[in-house]
């Protein structure tokens, strides 16, 4: 059990490490698209 | 086994496979989070309709809750999971685009208290959780898991750690669940008592970012407070995570030197792979803001962008949490987090109310 959910941990590991600098582009490329106006008044 | 297989095989496919993989679980994410938006408006709209008085549950709830249902009602079908995974990223993108909602100087003056608050947190937290793992006969490394996860930043901190102190597959699984369902608690007890003791939405954000310690359940429990309390917290929260990097070091310097675990080569490499990037996001957008490279209307799109972002976090928190699993789990690392994180949302809010009469939080 403990090393079936740490193999899955493992693997979300890499994700996570990934996730984080995608996520940092992902963000800075929505707020160049808002910023030279391709995204406009987004709403909520 | 074909449990254990499948995850690796997924991160040999094809990139382009991956990432269709992940769209049937986003548009879960998105239709729980639609679905949380529009009983919140549904509710609000009838009770002012018929002139009825009713607190107003925020989206935030309901995206939780429904997740809630969901993953432990009914069993995710497996072509939604890997989708589902992605709350994190969408919360640190949020985090990141949340920069667009403090100016340099707000971070300065809230990041430089929240700082110090942070120190002392992680200072207390550390001690605590080391004397009662020790008072419970835990396993040493157990008792650092345990420790770093619940005085740094959650889940993230104790994979961190995992590798850097050498800690057993079990042990690791252990704390990680400790936190986790310690993170499911703080969302329903947070609130109230946050509530309970009418701290502001600024008192109230320092404390849960303090206190709560996964991240995603520290942007829910702020945000189930107020849109302000949100705010503060992931701020708050940020100067925790921005941390992890050193408090990791120092439990592996002290192992390495037992000869239970490597050493360390290149310190400052050490520091910059373990620091969290998406700090540094945050960090560029507020400048970015503070330089007026936005006008007001853009930088409405960057929150209102950052939200939306967060109502697909919400929707996995709830999704994530499934009960039957955290039962599974050791009772004694249980029963010390558990004591732990109660000694510790005390010894925060003493904190907070202290800082909030000082620097009028």
């Amino acid at each position: 059990m403990a090393n079936e959910v740490d193999v899955k941990l493992a693997v979300r590991h890499g994700l996570r490490l990934s996730m984080d600098a995608w996520s940092v582009w992902v963000a800075v490329l929505l707020a160049l698209l808002v910023r030279f106006g391709v995204l406009q008044h987004v709403s909520w | 086994m074909a449990t254990t297989a499948s995850p690796i095989a997924s991160e040999r496919q094809n990139p382009l496979v991956r990432l269709a993989g992940l769209v049937p679980g986003i548009l879960l994410l998105a239709a729980i989070g639609l679905a949380a938006k529009w009983i919140e408006q549904s509710i609000n709209g009838y009770t002012k309709a018929h002139h009825i008085t009713f607190p107003n549950i925020e989206y935030v709830l309901w995206a939780i809750v429904i997740g809630l249902v969901i993953g432990n009602l009914v069993k995710v079908p497996e072509i939604f999971r890997a989708g589902v995974d992605t709350y994190e990223f969408w919360l640190k993108t949020g985090i990141v685009l949340l920069g667009s909602r403090f100016l340099l100087g707000d971070i300065l003056k809230l990041g430089g208290i929240s700082l110090l608050l942070v120190f002392i947190e992680i200072g207390g937290s550390l001690l605590l959780m080391t004397a009662l793992g020790r008072a419970f006969g835990l396993r040493p490394k157990l008792i650092n898991l345990l420790a770093i996860g619940s005085s740094v930043c959650g889940v993230s901190a104790i994979i961190a750690a995992k590798g850097a102190i050498d800690a057993d597959d079990e042990d690791a699984s252990f704390a990680i669940a400790a936190i986790l369902a310690l993170g499911a608690i703080s969302l329903v007890a947070f609130p109230f008592i946050g509530h309970a003791v009418h701290l502001s939405d600024h008192a109230y954000g320092v404390w849960a970012g303090l206190a709560v310690d996964n991240t995603a359940e520290t942007a829910a429990a702020g945000a189930l407070f107020s849109d302000t309390a949100g705010k503060i917290a992931v701020l708050t929260k940020t100067c925790r995570n921005a941390l992890i990097g050193f408090v990791v070091l120092g439990y592996a310097i002290y192992w390495a030197r037992k000869g239970q675990a490597e050493a360390i080569g290149n310190k400052a490499s050490f520091l910059w792979k373990k620091f969290p990037k998406f700090v540094l996001g945050f960090l560029v957008i507020s400048v970015a803001v503070s330089l007026q490279a936005f006008n007001a209307d853009q930088v409405k799109s960057l929150a209102n962008l950052s939200r939306w972002a967060f109502l697909l976090t919400f929707a996995g928190v709830g999704l994530r949490t499934n009960f039957r699993e955290l039962s599974k789990q050791g009772l004694r690392p249980f029963a010390v987090g558990v004591m732990g994180e109660v000694l510790i949302a005390v010894l925060t809010l003493g904190l907070v109310v202290g800082a909030n009469r000082v620097w009028a939080l």
